[in-house]
């Protein structure tokens, strides 16, 4: 192939994705859990967010109509702990008075060294707007199917934990997320 | 200052144990009670947090003083009658109990409150107890009230030691001042080796 063709049929190719069949449609069925782990004084500790909705397109040979949507109540999130639980919606923390949800949209997708695609995407959570990245895992099953997805992020790079809360050494900025959804057709 | 103890005096390593364990034991109780009265935040965790190491740093200390006081040689009784060495000893089993006691209390409230436990912010120690809020609730007065039985011990403790010193005007609590000496020659008993 000459590099003029090369370069026509990469136009080719871009002109058609447009018209490319779109991904399945999905929406969150019974059963699905969003998650988050962190650290604090160096024991794990996870946590559960009670309500949240997402909105999901995905096709494995089709990424580029795949689209990942979710909107999250940062109000219900409950980690075990009463102390913790009564801090997390505080203006220290997710500020949920101000910011009630967090957002994240999918930007495009991609595979990583090992094949596993990647959802790249933003989050805005506490009203801060940053990229995550997510490993995908997507199974479809009879009834529609199972996505699971995990990261990890970094809570002061959104402002979570403010003033003394910052300190890391005894809260980890690090923080994993993880989802699993059950997913129905829509 | 010699390591081992001799006939007329406690050795640098018993002392050592003695006023190190003194004084973290009552300024970490001391501390407890300051930093109970704080607002929640995330300075109290650290002062909590604190608070747990000097208390586990108590019972590392206790293990190593056992094992010295089964090595180490120690300077007999003062003479006195036979119900105050009774008494003294008596008076120094409740403080070892109770020196133990209180930080094992202390971790096994902590474990039943859900809360880690970090040395120091440098390693993890594991929980003695699954969570459990009304037990926690439980080991937490227990915790609390095992020092005041602690300090109520200290006055015998203390208050023999003054006695000793002031009336009876011998050497128990001088054998044992970080730098004192034995101002009378010791007594001594059929059997001893000096």
């Amino acid at each position: 192939m000459s590099l003029t063709t090369r370069r026509l049929s990469v136009l080719a190719l871009a002109l058609a994705l447009p018209l490319a069949a779109s991904a399945a449609d999905y929406k969150v069925g019974p059963g699905s859990t969003l998650g988050f782990s962190g650290k604090f004084q160096g024991q794990q500790f996870d946590g559960t967010f009670g309500k949240f909705d997402a909105a999901i397109s995905y096709d494995a040979a089709n990424l580029a109509a795949s689209k990942f949507d979710v909107t999250v109540d940062t109000s219900t999130a409950k980690t075990g702990d009463g102390d913790r639980d009564n801090a997390l919606p505080g203006s220290d923390f997710f500020d949920t008075k101000k910011f009630a949800t967090a957002h994240y949209v999918t930007t495009g997708f991609s595979k990583d060294a090992k094949g596993d695609i990647v959802a790249n995407g933003n989050l805005t959570l506490h009203g801060v707007t940053k990229p995550v990245a997510l490993k995908v895992v997507f199974s479809p099953n009879a009834g529609g199917a199972r996505l699971s997805v995990t990261g990890t992020l970094k809570r002061l790079d959104f402002g979570v934990g403010s003033g003394e809360y910052k300190d890391t050494s005894t809260i980890a900025d690090e923080v994993l997320v993880n989802g699993s959804l059950n997913l129905l057709p829509k | 200052m010699p390591l081992r103890s001799d006939h007329t005096r406690w050795s640098t390593a018993a002392k050592t144990f003695h006023w190190l364990m003194a004084l973290l034991i009552l300024g970490n109780g001391a501390f407890a009670l300051w930093m109970d009265g704080l607002k929640p935040s995330m300075q109290k965790i650290n002062m909590f947090a604190l608070h747990k190491s000097i208390g586990l740093t108590v019972l590392a200390l206790f293990l190593l003083r056992v094992l010295w006081r089964a090595i180490d040689r120690r300077p007999p009784d003062v003479p006195a009658p036979r119900w105050q060495h009774l008494a003294a000893k008596t008076v120094h089993g409740f403080l070892y109990l109770l020196i133990a006691a209180i930080p094992v209390s202390g971790w096994a409230f902590n474990s039943a409150h859900g809360f880690a436990l970090q040395y120091f912010k440098q390693f993890n120690l594991p929980a003695l107890v699954e969570k459990n809020p009304e037990l926690s609730d439980t080991l937490g007065t227990v915790h609390v009230y095992l020092f005041w039985f602690l300090l109520l011990v200290l006055v015998a403790h203390v208050g023999g030691a003054l006695k000793h010193h002031f009336i009876d005007r011998d050497d128990t609590l001088r054998r044992m001042l970080p730098f004192g000496r034995a101002k009378r020659t010791p007594p001594t008993f059929p059997g001893d080796t000096p």
